[in-house]
């Protein structure tokens, strides 16, 4: 190797991130995608909150796409996707065998060190960071109550894709759950005084978990979503309003404090 | 056909009018943010910097949050951008300069304005700032890109399309500082060599292009503007080959003016084409989105691919394209 490739390749490997990441397992709900990848160096970073940015195989896709991390075991990385355009629609069709390019761990993490009681609150695909949150909770011991909504049945059908105790589930049209608004369970709920709250979701949730936590008195934080180009704090493209300004879901985030979004 | 060379024989070293720069390749400003990259860096990433020199995100005289989102999404072979100039102002800017002060590379900083009085301004900021500095205290700033082609900021492209306009701009920076000044074209003109002349008398050193082409993307479902702020500016792959053109035909009508090159860079490849139309230096823009080990990969692709043909420097790919 000369000394100009070794260098290119030394700097390759001072990023953490992974090339080739090969996919072990698939499982799909609709057109929900569950896939484990063999990511040793990114499971050994993550935290619960954070995201990767993933290569899209194949011509044709520029920008990666960023995920957060639906769950860690061991040296797996877990992710959940909907297939909506072309790229994602790509993910979804990854078969066992198959190899991706992913960068991370990237973000910020969800704080739970010291938490006893918390509340998760998700809305369709937002859900996702949440079952790593739970797994994460539940084995230091925190009592962990999730309420999941969704759109109709066919966003519903994610809800087969987690694996959390005390989990409660609405839809809009009734045809999984309860229907309404993850707003309606949360209604119906007994939350312990001091119970955390984390929610991620669609913004208009956010701001109704927002509005609610307030009246009961409970803190917490939320992870946001935005249009991403680069996820690593270069191109502005996906600022947020916070009580801070306007800061980047990839790099202030994506999770802030419940009570700093502005959504 | 030129027998190829080994990569150990290719010198990547070019003159950028007085800057010299270990090998041709420096960011396009707004798409590599130094301290972000160094924050994710394993090791010293000051110490690995890839680029040849650092140009940072635009920078205005007063702070500006930029436009509404959602403000980036992919296109076809590329992408659309409409950040719209976020950056702290001058004065904020210059108060972070000594983070990362021991950056090696010579930095070139992008200015941004709505009218020549606003340029100036920055520029005569930042020539106080380092009149005054101590050793140590900011990194080697050795020139200046005046950006009056951003299209998505009320102004910014209306200036870089106006010769008279752009003369303007360059001729009351001129008027602040001695350092190497680069004037960033638009490619939003029916003739981009008009600027760039007018750019050049007014006391520019060289020429940046291109930046970005105003484009427009709809949101599917209800058939209006995708981006917040309507418009934006197309990049990435699908304008190399209309760049690679305006570069050519620049580098004809002005054959002795560096020019920095820059337009869907995404390979070693792509940038000797750039130098082969005629650039001295090339810039990656949109690549820098695709991955955190890009830059390093394109630098040895370049040697590569001039070692491939026979060229022992960038300087004997200079201009090929060019000759009758």
């Amino acid at each position: 190797m000369s000394d100009t490739a070794r260098e290119e390749h030394v700097h390759g490997q001072q990023w953490a991130e992974t090339s080739h990441c090969r996919v072990a397992d698939v499982r799909h709900f609709g057109a929900f995608a569950a896939l484990e990848l063999v990511a040793p160096r990114v499971a050994a970073k993550a935290a619960p909150g954070q995201f990767v940015m993933v290569n899209v195989p194949g011509a044709g896709f520029l920008l990666r796409r960023p995920l957060s991390l639906f769950s860690v075991h061991g040296d797996r990385v877990g992710l959940l996707l909907e297939a909506r355009g072309a790229g994602s629609a790509r993910l979804a069709r990854l078969e066992v065998g198959e190899s991706v390019d992913l960068a991370g761990p990237l973000g910020s993490a969800f704080p739970h060190a010291g938490v006893t009681s918390a509340l998760l609150v998700g809305g369709g695909i937002g859900c996702a960071p949440l079952q790593y949150l739970a797994d994460e909770l539940t084995a230091a011991g925190s009592s962990v109550t999730a309420a999941f909504g969704f759109r109709d049945f066919r966003a519903a059908r994610a809800a087969g894709a987690f694996a959390i105790e005390r989990l409660w589930v609405s839809s809009e049209d009734g045809s999984t759950g309860r229907r309404g608004t993850v707003l309606d369970i949360l209604a119906a709920l007994d939350v312990p005084p001091g119970t955390v709250v984390y929610a991620c979701g669609p913004t208009p949730m956010i701001a109704a978990v927002q509005l609610w936590a307030l009246v009961q008195g409970l803190m917490g934080f939320a992870s946001l979503e935005a249009h991403m180009a680069c996820g690593s704090g270069s191109c502005h493209g996906c600022v947020v309003d916070t009580a801070r300004g306007k800061l980047r879901v990839c790099s202030e985030g994506p999770v802030f404090a419940l009570d700093e979004v502005r959504p | 056909m030129t027998a190829s060379l080994d990569l150990a024989q290719v010198s990547l070293g070019v003159e950028l009018g007085p800057l010299h720069l270990e090998h041709p390749l420096m960011d396009a400003s707004g798409t590599f943010d130094l301290l972000e990259y160094a924050r994710r860096y394993e090791g010293d990433y000051f110490a690995d910097f890839p680029y040849a020199a650092y140009v940072p995100k635009t920078v205005t005289a007063d702070a500006r949050t930029g436009n509404p989102g959602p403000r980036v999404t992919e296109t076809p072979a590329g992408m659309i951008n409409a950040i719209g100039l976020e950056n702290p102002g001058v004065d904020a800017w210059i108060a972070a300069l000594p983070a990362w002060a021991h950056l090696r590379q010579p930095v070139i900083v992008s200015v941004g304005g709505n009218e020549p009085g606003q340029y100036a301004a920055v520029v005569r900021a930042i020539e106080e700032y380092l009149a005054g500095a101590a050793s140590g205290a900011a990194p080697a700033i050795e020139g200046y890109e005046l950006n009056v082609s951003c299209p998505n900021v009320s102004g910014g492209l209306q200036i870089g399309a106006d010769p008279a306009a752009t003369a303007a701009v360059v001729g009351a920076c001129r008027a602040e500082t001695p350092r190497f000044l680069l004037a960033k074209l638009t490619p939003n003109v029916s003739d981009v060599t008009a600027t760039a002349r007018a750019a050049v008398d007014a006391g520019a050193d060289g020429i940046s292009l291109v930046n970005t082409f105003k484009a427009m993307v709809l949101d599917h479902d209800t058939l209006r503007p995708f981006l917040g702020n309507r418009t934006g500016g197309l990049c990435g792959p699908a304008i190399k080959p209309i760049a690679l053109r305006m570069v050519a035909e620049v580098a004809q009508a002005l054959p002795d003016v560096p020019l920095v090159g820059m337009g869907g860079i995404m390979s070693g490849l792509d940038a000797l084409e750039f130098i082969a139309c005629g650039a001295t230096a090339v810039a990656v823009g949109a690549a820098n989105f695709t991955g955190l080990e890009v830059p390093a990969r394109i630098v040895a692709e370049l040697r590569a691919e001039l070692a491939l043909r026979g060229l022992a420097t960038p300087s004997a790919a200079r201009g090929l394209a060019l000759r009758g």
